[in-house]
């Protein structure tokens, strides 16, 4: 998904900065000299389809940018993740973003980043420093516009079944929405709550739902927010026949999930998503004011969009491209962007 | 001597219904050494497991030194000084481990000796390893070990406990005459230390150079005690037996047809090349040292080893097997030695263990058919007389005489042109060992046998003739009539040197 | 037969006769039909994988690559039909094939080049994880996404290839339960009843005894583990045709449940031995307990500590209880 049009930016950077060297010059230093800036991404989750294109939206804002970008992957090991932020330090990049992690091993690395004078950002790891902006695609927001569309489409009496991993803090923001709505709604019944992190995910979930649907067959609604959970809920209740009686609601989105919302017959109603790779885009953003001298603020929050299954069959949508490309909302947000920034065109596959 | 070390009174032991130990009464004076003579099944390793802490006796005591000894596992025998060397090597021994490590292990394992450089380790176990006259590398893992060295090793752990009842459990069935002197030699010493030796052994040999006192068992009790000089050990062997055994009567037979030919055979390089001519009907033995090259011999001819050099025939045609499926195919079986390793599958019962190379003949295309491999069982059971409740039985329940049956019963299923067997003596009480020899030599008219043996008796109980091996070479042959046993192993040993 | 003995042999069935007795007093839809057979269902790719583990462990071995195996064919598979725009037969016979060839070099290390078989395995589950990411960079394959040479993949999941994990016969029972079941009898067949199977049991309980009744030892082990891959990718074709798309995964769940599978097996009728019957029977036992457990609404937790309890006891049958009783007699 990178190779070709990741090349075709580097290039068309280059041109940028060859052919309109005004441009860049007004922007704020250290920008009006591109070429000798490098930002570094330290990662602590990388597969999925998630981090390809968070990382696509990094990669995208950082050639907008004319600069450089270094990616270290940790592979979900908190310990090497700090030893990377060191690594970034002693390179002497500019600007790091660290991309999740544990909140204890990370506390100290990004202090040490700070104190030797290079500004630092973090998506979804709460670094508990007042100097490092959050950015955050709202979890909150997430499972409230998706369960808003569930009472709109059910009303508020409802069986509900939900899904659900404690301990994951995006699963965990999205589950206090969840508790609000139940207390917001009495007539939402909850009679049944399972979840696995168990890989292939859909898979293991898939085994515990089609338990769960045999068990209590008067469920209406899944509450899957989590679109790997929703697609293993879709499994059994496809393999249950039962996709005429209950309704998915889920959060996130990739290809393969639009496919699914709109087979036909399909259980799965809507979603909520933040583009990933928006989110990327921002944390570049973010990074790039600090590194500028400008305060993106103490929360860069990237709002997300309601994306139904009628909305994708009106406006005929198949794939992410089509989906950032049709629904504007989807493709950009108004976040961390002044005057100066260079926005990245939408992708045009 | 100076009194009983150790007193056992009225000791028994069952194992479910089988009553093993039926009531022991025996004294094990110090500065003396004891032989424990006994059939398979006697009870005499049962004996030794409640002696050694692996067992705990139901009935019955056992003092040690005139206080009550009831050792609840092996280490607390040990520590209390009684030291036992088994006779399955590897119970004795950590293969993992190099050899000084293992001649540490039991300080080791007692903290005396904490973490050491390599270098003091072997610094400390080399005395413990001349005491015994081991010359093996103190780094090498004792896995690399031949069969002798390892049973040197568990002998020289044994030896480094100052023990006050060393029990010797077959020590010398792996050994060679050069190594078993050297332990006749330590045990000597040790006697005149005072320590109190209980030595298990089926060799004359040793029995008749080593014993002050015989022991004899049978069906768990004490048969017969010998302790008048000289020693009455036909006595001792019909006490053990129960009835009298008879020497075995032997016609030796000229043999056939030529079966296999070496010509000009060279074993490694450097030796010198030697022809061998052995003739159907014909049993031969080749007997010599260990590491005289029997072993390879055996294997050049099983197709594990090749030759150095040389022609070899099988019924006129060239023979140079590559593996022992190319040998098997052409008809030349090996009941390879140290039966344990080698040959048997401990998980499984007699019957598949019977069936083993001669799988395809029991099945129709890729499935087994399992009448016929119980017929083939219940033959092979009755023919070689394994004592036995019957086929299904595990293999792990025979005694090692037994076990041994199966193991040559196995390639006694289908018939053969050149049945090779290596050392197929080794830890099997005399009766089994009549047993197998009478079969073998029944069974020998349509092939030619080749037995390979340490033990010159052994040779002289099943050979038509006899081969005498040194340094990869035969040395010497003779016809086994009126032999002078006592030359022949003169000379394997004169030639060795 | 003692009461130990009785134990030994029967213990386990009962304990599994009891579990299902108490998860059907609890809870009144467990002892359905559909129940049942989805319990089967959700056992069966896993059920497939340990009977091929089972036929490494036969011969002594073991194989970490299983899991690894299964997702690299349900990526394969996914990347014949959506890119390449194949065929459901051109899919299956790939992922066959790759599953077998893996096997192949499994094999290959471990009698060829002497890698021991746990680290030869595990270095190729390591390699396996990764090749199956390289052509979509990572990206889990489904119809629309964007190729990484440009363009957009147009192929879709054949009807065929759907319906292996899909489809019903009767109407009741899915085909993978059939495919579990059939490939639970073959391997039963081949191991119990035939010759080879023998021969790779004599493998494993002493290899030297067996070179030296003239079994050809090395291709017995090789085969072992071409048995093994290829089941794995079958399991890893099923897990395709049920989830529809080529989801990047370890497969380390799939391996640790088969592996569970074939251990807790030994206890089965007091075998004490990799068994396919017993492998089955501990596929279903594992089955059983997360079925009734997720009907009870007991968290994730709860059922991998509960699955670990279970083999646990299953060990304790296999090495306490049989291992004495065997060796008081020596």
């Amino acid at each position: 998904m990178i190779t070709r049009r990741t090349l075709g930016r580097v290039a068309a950077a280059l041109l940028a900065s060859a052919a309109l060297p005004a441009l860049a010059q007004d922007r704020p230093a250290p920008f009006d000299n591109p070429g000798e800036v490098e930002i570094a991404l330290v990662r602590y989750l990388s597969t999925g389809d998630f981090f390809q294109a968070y990382l696509a939206g990094v990669q995208r804002q950082a050639d907008a940018l004319g600069v450089s970008l270094r990616v270290f992957d940790s592979r979900q090991d908190a310990a090497v993740q700090a030893d990377m932020v060191d690594q970034a330090i002693a390179l002497g990049v500019d600007g790091i973003i660290i991309q999740h992690g544990l909140t204890e091993s990370m506390r100290e690395a990004a202090q040490r980043a700070l104190d030797a004078g290079i500004p630092v950002v973090a998506f979804d790891v709460d670094v508990e420093n007042e100097q490092i902006p959050q950015i955050e695609q709202s979890d909150r927001d997430l499972a409230r516009l998706v369960l808003e569309q569930a009472v709109e489409d059910n009303g508020e009496e409802w069986v509900a079944a939900y899904v659900y991993v404690p301990g994951i803090a995006p699963l965990d923001r999205r589950n206090e929405v969840w508790v609000e709505f139940k207390e917001r709604y009495p007539g939402i019944q909850e009679v049944a709550q399972f979840g696995t992190l168990d890989n292939p995910i859909a898979n293991s979930v898939a085994n515990q739902a089609r338990a769960v649907l045999s068990a209590n067959p008067n469920v209406q609604v899944v509450f899957a927010p989590y679109n790997e959970f929703a697609r293993g809920v879709k499994i059994a209740v496809d393999e249950a026949g039962m996709s005429d009686r209950v309704s998915i609601y889920s959060a996130d989105i990739s290809t393969a999930d639009i496919g699914a919302m709109r087979e036909p017959g399909s259980a799965w109603k809507a979603t909520a998503a933040t583009n990933p790779a928006v989110v990327g885009e921002v944390s570049v953003r973010a990074l790039a004011m600090l590194m500028a001298g400008e305060d993106p603020g103490r929360q860069v929050i990237v709002p997300p969009s309601l994306i139904t299954q009628a909305q994708l069959n009106e406006e005929n949508i198949s794939s992410m491209e089509e989906l950032s490309a049709r629904i504007p909302a989807f493709a950009h947000a108004d976040v961390a962007a002044p005057d100066w920034m260079p926005l990245p065109s939408a992708p045009q596959d | 001597m100076t009194g009983a070390a150790i007193r056992i009174e009225g000791l028994t032991k069952a194992f479910g219904p089988n009553r093993v130990l039926r009531g022991i009464d025996l004294d094990l004076p110090a500065g003396a050494v004891t032989v424990l003579m006994g059939a398979n099944g006697a009870g005499k390793s049962t004996l030794v497991k409640v002696l050694c802490g692996v067992h705990r006796a139901d009935g019955g005591r056992v003092l040690l030194e005139g206080r009550p000894f009831a050792p609840a596992s092996p280490a607390e025998a040990l520590r209390a000084g009684v030291v036992t060397v088994h006779q399955a090597i590897d119970e004795g021994v950590v293969p993992d481990l190099d050899v000084a490590s293992n001649l540490l292990l039991d300080r080791i394992a007692d903290g005396s000796v904490g973490v050491a450089s390599a270098r003091r380790l072997r610094a400390a176990a080399r005395p413990l390893a001349e005491a015994v006259g081991l010359a093996a590398d103190l780094g090498a893992p004792v896995r690399d070990l031949p069969l002798a060295d390892r049973q040197l090793v568990a002998i020289a752990r044994a030896m480094a406990h100052r023990p006050r009842l060393l029990i010797l459990d077959e020590p010398t069935s792996s050994l060679s005459e050069a190594e078993a002197r050297r332990l006749f030699g330590l045990i000597d010493r040790l006697r005149a230390q005072g320590v109190a030796l209980l030595y298990i052994s089926h060799r004359m040999g040793d029995i008749r150079r080593l014993a002050d006192r015989v022991v004899a068992m049978r069906d768990g009790v004490i048969a017969g005690l010998f302790e008048e000089r000289p020693l009455d050990t036909a006595g001792a062997l019909r006490a053990m037996l129960g009835r009298d055994l008879g020497e075995a009567e032997l016609e030796p037979a000229a043999g056939g047809r030529p079966v296999l030919e070496a010509r000009g055979l060279v074993l490694r390089p450097g030796a010198r090349p030697f022809d061998l001519v052995a003739r159907e009907g014909e049993v031969i033995a080749v007997t010599g040292l260990v590491g005289a090259g029997k072993g390879t011999l055996a294997g050049v001819l099983f197709g594990t080893e090749r030759p150095a050099g040389g022609d070899l025939r099988l019924d006129g045609a060239p023979f140079a097997p590559a593996s022992p499926a190319e040998a098997v195919g052409r008809g030349v079986f090996l009941v390879p030695r140290d039966r344990r390793r080698n040959a048997l599958v401990p998980d499984w019962d007699i019957g598949r263990n019977l069936t083993l190379p001669f799988l395809h003949r029991h099945a129709a295309g890729p499935f087994l058919r399992p009448r016929s491999e119980t017929a083939l069982g219940r033959r092979m059971v009755e023919e070689m007389g394994v004592v036995c409740q019957g086929v299904r039985d595990g293999i792990g329940t025979l005694s090692g005489g037994n076990q041994q049956k199966v193991v040559v019963g196995r390639w006694l299923a289908e018939p053969c042109r050149l049945l090779v067997l290596d050392e197929p003596f080794q830890g099997v009480d005399i009766r089994a060992r009549r047993d197998i020899g009478a079969r073998l030599r029944e069974t020998a008219a349509a092939r030619a046998t080749l037995v390979l043996v340490s033990e010159v008796d052994e040779a002289a109980e099943i050979a038509d003739r006899i081969l005498v091996m040194a340094g990869h070479t035969i040395v010497a042959e003779h016809v086994n009539r009126a032999l002078d046993l006592g030359a022949v192993m003169r000379e394997a040993a004169e030639a060795a040197a | 037969m003692t009461a130990r003995d009785f134990a030994i042999r029967y213990g386990f069935l009962l304990l599994l006769l009891g579990m299902v007795g108490l998860f059907g007093w609890l809870q009144p839809g467990f002892l359905t039909v559909p129940s049942a057979v989805f319990i089967l269902q959700s056992v069966a790719i896993t059920g497939i994988l340990a009977l091929g583990v089972t036929c490494t462990l036969v011969v002594g071995g073991f194989d970490l690559s299983i899991g690894a195996v299964a997702t690299s064919a349900l990526m394969l598979a996914a990347y014949v039909m959506v890119v390449w725009e194949m065929g459901a037969l051109a899919a299956v016979g790939l992922c066959l094939l790759m599953g077998a060839g893996v096997g192949l070099v499994n094999g290959l290390l471990i009698v060829k080049m002497r890698v021991p078989d746990l680290l030869a395995t595990l270095g190729m589950m390591f390699v396996l994880i990764g090749l199956q990411r390289i052509p979509t960079e990572g990206n889990s394959i489904a119809t629309g996404m964007a190729l990484p040479g440009g363009g957009v993949a147009q192929g879709t999941f054949s009807p065929a290839f759907l319906a292996l994990g899909r489809y019903r016969l009767w109407d009741v029972v899915p085909l993978s339960v059939v495919f579990l079941l059939l490939v639970a009898v073959l391997v039963w067949v081949f191991l119990e009843l035939t010759r080879h199977g023998r021969l790779m049991y004599a493998i494993g309980s002493n290899a030297q005894a067996a070179a030296l009744a003239g079994t050809n030892v090395g291709a017995y082990r090789i085969g072992a583990y071409v048995i093994s891959g290829t089941l794995a990718a079958l399991g890893g074709i099923l897990l395709a045709a049920r989830l529809g798309r080529g989801d990047v995964a370890s497969g380390n769940n799939l391996l640790l449940d088969s592996v569970a599978a074939a251990l807790i097996g030994f206890a089965v009728l007091g075998a004490s031995r990799p068994n396919a019957f017993g492998t089955a029977v501990g596929a279903l036992f594992v089955g059983i307990l997360l079925q009734g457990l997720t009907m009870l609404n007991a968290p994730y937790y709860t059922q991998d500590f509960v699955k670990g309890a279970v083999l646990v006891v299953a060990l304790v049958f296999t090495f306490a209880l049989t291992g004495r009783g065997a060796r008081a007699r020596a």
